[in-house]
């Protein structure tokens, strides 16, 4: 056979081939002056194909390899600072007990390289009017909606709340338009209820907000309230003053933005507020709506403070229960599971993964989500029973 | 009269126009900011010289001349230039009133709606302006506002303005690190890349080409707990690579450690770091031992086959990256451009847009041996045209490729093979492996199959 | 501190000679796709033929190889990879290869129920911003204690799935019957468990069938880099590291502190005998004396969010309940999403409510959590309108007004291609507040009326109520 009809023939061979997938050739001779297999060492399984290629085999190990395992500690420089809310009668409020916030030394639940002196607290949601709530929350709340004070003892009593967050929505313009002195009377009434401290939080109409506030404050001086929240565009200094007046803390508020987080904080500061009556409050997105930008901005910010950035050095505020926003957390869809565990769920994850990125001071409106979460708490601080062996995980679970 | 941010993109087209000053019609108009001392400023004073709106015709264009004057205790002649560009926001919030462009290039518009509301008075705009003045800038204490609109007095009074400009060009330009005591910082980007400090000194302006030294030390005047604050030189470890002690310190403490020390004129050896905002990036070419510039508008890949973002995606972020430099545009008129690498005797391409921007500031000698994008496409093409053109970065060529035949020919110990292969990397025979030769060989097969290989299983 | 991997770094170790048989126009282009992790080293030809080149590009795979390793687990379409990570927290870079998700299945069900279950993993989905969110792999567990039964089993399973599969049994005899067979190793299975008892028989059978190979020593980080160090000794080099899950108590904490040491260990120490994925099982949650399944799957889903929160590469869950898996997979999305690159919503015109002729013309962008905080307080206010949504690259409002993403060009050609003219009767277009400069240049090219409505979208509803029934009579 000549060169070209060799060829010619090895094509159509592979043509052929190609189409119908297997070709068999019977009685074959190739008559060949030259020709070259080359042998590579692989592995066992062929069929995958790519192999890694290891040196030839080192002497045989027959124990452990002697290594040693550092535990990689950290040592920074800077520190968050603490805040108190609540002031008992010694201190001229009239709390039974005040509840500090902050102090981390170390990132959150990076137990080996150190303690944080304060645990994280739970604030539980109470409204100065009935709103449209989803099932999973009203349930719980059916009778209380329309007495703040009764709303307030509830979640104290019955659901663990370390403190009340009072919102006076009803003072927005567009709902009620309820007078600042009313207002003011109703969280005298919210505080005369339960004996733990209450953040105080507005209606979140920005020109109002500042005037409630200041009249809040005048109406529980010496309680050591959190006045919620100012932000840049808001009459900042009308309600720091109010606070150095009346002895209360601040909440500086910001649409997710580092930068405007520290000019807040700077503002504030330089308006006379001491640095320990400070709480940030980053905006917290919902699992699922933004919750990473939460996580990463928490996380940013707490090592920024541990690494000496003084304008961070204040703990961080998570309203988890902007979690029911989520369309997921109060839908009635039946795919997607029962919301009675969907709804609770969605809000304890969003507040968890604040809580492992360095929260300190918790809003939410669940009960399952105290529960849940003071028990992590513990649990991730050592405290309770260690339970299972889990060293026969693979036959342990049923 | 309405004042406010909403106006500021606020359009007034013919139709509505009662009548406009400057513009492509009208050869003389100003805008001039000037500090004076206290005792020769009215404070509140407003004054119209020559004819006011209300004695123009409907639609007319003409002269303009803006002179605003300036006291205060805080106050020096180099933050002028810094109150002159508020001109434009502040007369942009005036509901009706349309400022474009700057300094003797200035256009006004005012609609007939605002006249027609009461606005009869340029007098009105004067009152709005300082209005927003004192209320955005204390330190400005008092402010009189002249504005000239008889020809004659604007062409006096443009004749000195533009002394004025030319003046303060000069004193920007001239200025050098050695003269000043205080470099400034401005931290306006650590949104985006934390351990980012940018240090502006006479010669090395911001990376967003925003901001001046002049503009950074005026802004750190006005608000000291703001971006922008003083950095002591301290002492100068090296002046041709730009290394301070009191620059190391600084930008230590603000990247909260991430950074330990920079050279503001060098592409190598602990570069200056970037965000993300910078204008344009200097980087090194290898195959030519050259540097390149590129600007963030030029579309399409560089001499190096990347375009501008994905080079601006590594440069970014805060990170010293050695041979990247993001930078700004009037960085390249610096006399001290990259200097430690060799200024622009290490320039080898541009973009023929930048090039004719910055033609003053390259150096004659060097201006036909730098390629453009209509020169040369692809690094080979470049290496070729520097070597026609005898650019001097020819001589380090024949340097390199000495440096580079002798470690080549070092034989390389085979222990140096690191014990762990990383799996994924496919690496033939090596010393494994045998061949099989036949030579004259005569193969008789009762079946050859041949399958093709599926690669499903 | 190893030499960081730069352009110019990852540059020099190449060939240099811009052969171009990588497909790239040079060698500085193939330097940024390797950074880019677009393209491995194996993507050039000439460093993986050419023996001059060897120790060079042993030299670049070292120094592009992220700090946790990458492994691939399974074959074909869906095989997963896991690890590479490249830095301890996402906002350092972005996090690389969502956490895996394996369901567990035991080798005492019969075989109709392993069928079954498999199927309920495989079709299990859930799509959220326009993303499909599903389980990725199979954890089969010998708890029979039936070698036999176990390689049943794991043969089932591996003919009723695409899915990778994790053989899990302490007992490295039971893992050699199971891996060996036919349709089992071709499909590269994680083989679960070397152990400081097992881990000579595991280590040899994983490096015989090329598998990837746990290691676990609950609570011993000494005995788990070891192990890991041991069995790479012995030519394993796709190893997992499992240090043990606890969910209650003395443990728990611990168990977090593990996780948190190991991954800084890898990533800011460089130790090398730990850099490898993690593996935590939060199906712990329902070891117990019949554990009641609701509270068990409740407690395992935060658990395995937590664990997402910490560093786990990939996860074994017992739990197949919506519910339970939902804020799993949805944490995870988030998590992994690159916070260098903005989230976007489709741009485009959608309805509020139900919006007619003489309903308003809203204008947002198409940053997701713009978009969305803004449909909700439409939604939450009772505002029925229409709501052009304009690709801004996924930047918000202030953020694209200044960059230029946001432009009055793109306004037009919106109007154009949604054809809001249609729908809506009026020419008044409401632009956020924080858009206010191009009032004037959105007026010329639209010819519609600009509106400049409020900073934040909460004031939309008082805005409207003031200005937009006013106007309308107009």
């Amino acid at each position: 056979m000549s060169e070209p009809e060799r060829s010619d023939l090895t094509k159509r061979l592979l043509e052929l081939a190609e189409k119908f997938g297997q070709i068999e050739l019977e009685n074959v001779q190739v008559a060949v002056e030259e020709l070259i297999l080359q042998l590579q060492p692989t592995l066992a399984t062929a069929t995958r194909g790519v192999a890694a290629l290891q040196p030839p085999a080192a002497k045989p190990v027959d124990r452990l390899l002697e290594t040693e395992f550092v535990k990689p500690v950290e040592v920074y420089p800077g520190q968050v600072v603490e805040v108190q809310l609540g002031a008992t009668r010694a201190e001229g409020g009239t709390r039974s007990v005040a509840v500090r916030i902050g102090g981390a030394r170390v990132p959150p639940f990076y137990s080996f390289e150190g303690a944080n002196p304060n645990k994280p607290a739970f604030a539980m949601d109470v409204f100065d009017m009935p709103l449209t709530l989803p099932k999973a929350v009203r349930q719980h709340y059916e009778g209380v909606m329309d007495d703040p004070a009764a709303w307030a003892k509830k979640c104290v009593r019955e659901f663990n709340a370390d403190i009340v967050s009072f919102n006076l929505i009803s003072t927005d313009p567009g709902l009620k338009n309820t007078s600042v002195e009313d207002a003011a009377q109703t969280v005298r009434d919210v505080l005369k209820a339960v004996d733990v401290p209450v953040i105080v939080g507005g209606s979140g109409n920005k020109q109002k907000d500042p005037v409630v506030l200041e009249k809040a404050a005048e109406a529980t001086h010496g309680e050591r309230c959190l006045l919620n929240s100012v932000s840049t565009d808001t009459d900042y200094k009308r309600v720091v003053n109010a606070a150095l007046q009346h002895g209360h803390s601040v909440v500086a508020f910001t649409p997710m933005d580092i930068n405007n987080q520290k000019k807040l904080n700077r503002l504030l500061l330089d308006a006379g507020l001491p640095k320990d009556r400070l709480v940030i409050d980053p905006t917290t997105g919902a699992l699922g709506y933004g919750i990473e930008y939460s996580i990463s901005l928490l996380e940013r910010m707490r090592l920024a403070a541990l690494k000496g950035d003084p304008e961070l050095q204040m703990p961080i505020l998570s309203a988890a229960s902007n979690a029911w926003g989520a369309r997921e957390a109060w839908m009635k869809t039946e795919a997607l599971g029962p919301r009675e565990y969907r709804g609770p769920l969605w809000e304890t994850v969003t507040g968890l993964a604040t809580l492992m990125s360095g929260a300190d001071l918790f809003m939410v409106s669940h009960p399952a989500t105290v529960k849940v979460l003071k028990g992590l708490v513990d649990g991730l601080l050592g405290a309770g029973e260690t339970d299972q062996k889990i060293e026969d995980w693979i036959t342990a679970i049923e | 009269m309405e004042i406010g941010e909403m106006y500021e993109g606020e359009r007034i087209r013919k139709p509505e126009l009662y009548a406009e000053f400057g513009g492509l019609d009208v050869p003389r108009k100003f805008e001039l900011v000037l500090v004076k001392p206290m005792e020769e400023v009215q404070h509140g004073k407003v004054e119209v010289v020559g004819p006011d709106l209300s004695q123009l015709q409907v639609g007319g264009a003409y002269p303009l001349g803006i002179l605003i004057e300036v006291a205060g205790s805080k106050l020096d002649r180099d933050i002028e230039g810094v109150l002159e560009r508020r001109v434009h926001y502040f007369t942009n919030y005036i509901e009706g009133v349309m400022h474009v462009n700057q300094r003797s290039d200035v256009w006004v518009r005012i609609s007939k709606k605002s006249y027609d509301k009461g606005m009869k008075s340029l007098s009105w705009v004067g009152r709005a302006l300082m209005l927003l003045f004192k209320r955005s800038l204390p330190i400005v204490e008092k402010i009189q506002i002249t504005f000239f609109t008889d020809p004659a007095k604007v062409d006096e009074h443009l004749r000195e303005a533009v002394k004025v400009y030319n003046a303060r060009d000069e004193r920007a330009r001239g200025l050098t690190e050695e003269e000043v005591e205080d470099f400034y910082s401005c931290v306006l980007c650590q949104s985006f890349a934390p351990s980012h400090v940018c240090i502006i000194t006479p010669n090395r302006m911001g990376g967003c080409g925003s901001i001046s030294w002049f503009d950074a030390r005026a802004s750190s005047n006005v608000d000291p707990k703001g971006p922008n604050f003083p950095v002591k030189k301290g002492e100068c470890l090296d002046p041709v690579k730009g290394i301070y002690t009191g620059v190391n310190k600084v930008v230590q403490d603000r990247s909260l450690g991430a950074i330990q020390q920079i050279s503001l004129h060098t592409l190598f050896d602990h570069p200056h770091t970037s965000c993300g905002c910078f204008e344009s990036i200097a980087f090194y070419v290898p195959e030519v031992d050259g540097v390149a510039i590129v600007h963030r508008d030029f579309k399409g890949p560089t001499v190096n086959g990347l375009t501008f973002s994905t080079m601006a995606g590594h440069t970014s972020g805060g990170t010293q990256n050695e041979g990247f430099l993001g930078m700004a545009i009037e960085y390249l008129r610096s006399t001290k451009f990259i200097q430690a690498d060799g200024g622009w005797k290490r320039v080898v391409w541009m973009p023929q847009q930048i090039k004719d921007r910055v033609k003053e500031s390259i150096p004659n000698e060097m201006r036909e041996l730098i390629a453009t994008e209509n020169e040369v496409k692809t690094a080979g093409e470049l290496r070729e045209f520097l070597r026609s053109k005898n650019h001097p970065v020819v001589e380090k060529w024949k340097e390199l490729e000495k440096a580079k035949e002798a470690q080549t020919a070092r034989e390389i110990p085979p222990e140096t093979l690191p014990a762990f292969v990383p799996a994924g990397l496919e690496i033939p025979a090596i010393g494994g492996g045998f061949k099989i030769i036949l030579k004259n060989a005569k193969i008789t097969a009762e079946r050859v199959i041949i399958k093709r290989e599926d690669s499903k299983k | 501190m190893t030499e960081k991997a730069t352009l110019l770094t990852v540059y020099k170790l190449l060939p240099q000679t811009n052969c171009g048989d990588c497909g790239e126009v040079n060698c500085m282009t193939f330097a940024s796709d390797l950074l880019e992790r677009k393209k491995t080293v194996k993507d050039c030809p000439p460093l993986v033929k050419d023996a001059k080149y060897k120790v060079q590009a042993v030299k670049l795979a070292e120094l592009v190889a992220p700090p946790v390793r990458e492994i691939t687990l399974g074959v074909g379409e869906r095989a997963v990879k896991i690890g590479g990570k490249q830095v301890m927290y996402r906002h350092d870079l972005t996090y690389h290869n969502p956490t895996a998700i394996a369901i567990d299945i035991s080798d005492k069900l019969g075989d109709t129920e392993i069928i079954d279950r498999v199927n309920r993993a495989e079709k299990f989905q859930f799509t959220h911003i326009g993303e499909n969110l599903r389980l990725d792999a199979i954890a089969v567990r010998a708890a029979s204690g039936d070698a036999q039964r176990f390689a049943q089993a794991v043969a089932l399973v591996a003919k009723t799935s695409p899915l990778p599969l994790i053989l899990c049994s302490f007992d490295p005899a039971a893992l050699r019957l199971a891996v060996e067979q036919k349709g089992v190793y071709e499909r590269k299975p994680l083989l679960y468990t070397a152990t400081k008892d097992n881990w000579k028989d595991a280590g040899a059978l994983a490096k015989q069938y090329s598998c990837p190979i746990a290691v676990f020593s609950p609570g011993d980080l000494s005995v788990l880099k070891a192990l890991a160090k041991t069995l790479r000794a012995l030519g394993n080099d796709e190893i997992v590291l499992d240090p043990g899950f606890w969910t209650r108590g003395g443990l728990l904490k611990s168990s977090v502190e593990n996780l948190e040491m190991l991954r800084r260990s890898a990533i800011q120490k460089e130790d090398k005998d730990l850099a490898y994925p993690i593996m935590a099982v939060p199906a712990v949650a329902w070891i117990g004396e019949s554990p009641d399944p609701k509270a068990a799957a409740y407690r395992e889903s935060y658990m395995a969010s937590l664990l997402l929160t910490r560093f786990a590469d990939i996860l074994i869950m017992h739990s197949l309940d919506v519910w339970a898996l939902l804020p799993v997979v949805t944490l995870r999305q988030g998590v992994y999403t690159d916070p260098r690159r903005p989230v976007a919503v489709e741009a485009g015109l959608k309805a509020v409510g139900s919006p007619n002729e003489v309903s308003p013309v809203l204008l947002t962008s198409n940053f997701a959590l713009t978009y969305y905080t803004v449909a909700n307080d439409l939604e939450a206010m009772g505002v029925t309108c229409h709501l052009l949504v304009l690709n801004t690259e996924g930047l918000a409002v202030e953020a694209s007004v200044a960059g230029g993403q946001f432009n009055a060009a793109g306004v037009r050609e919106l109007v154009t291609s949604s054809n809001v003219e249609t729908k809506a009767k009026h020419r008044k277009l409401v632009i956020p507040g924080l858009a206010a400069r191009l009032s004037g240049e959105i007026e010329e090219l639209t010819k519609w009326e600009v509106m400049v409505g409020p900073k934040d979208s909460s004031q939309i509803k008082e805005y409207l109520d003031k200005f937009w029934n006013a106007s309308k009579t107009q």
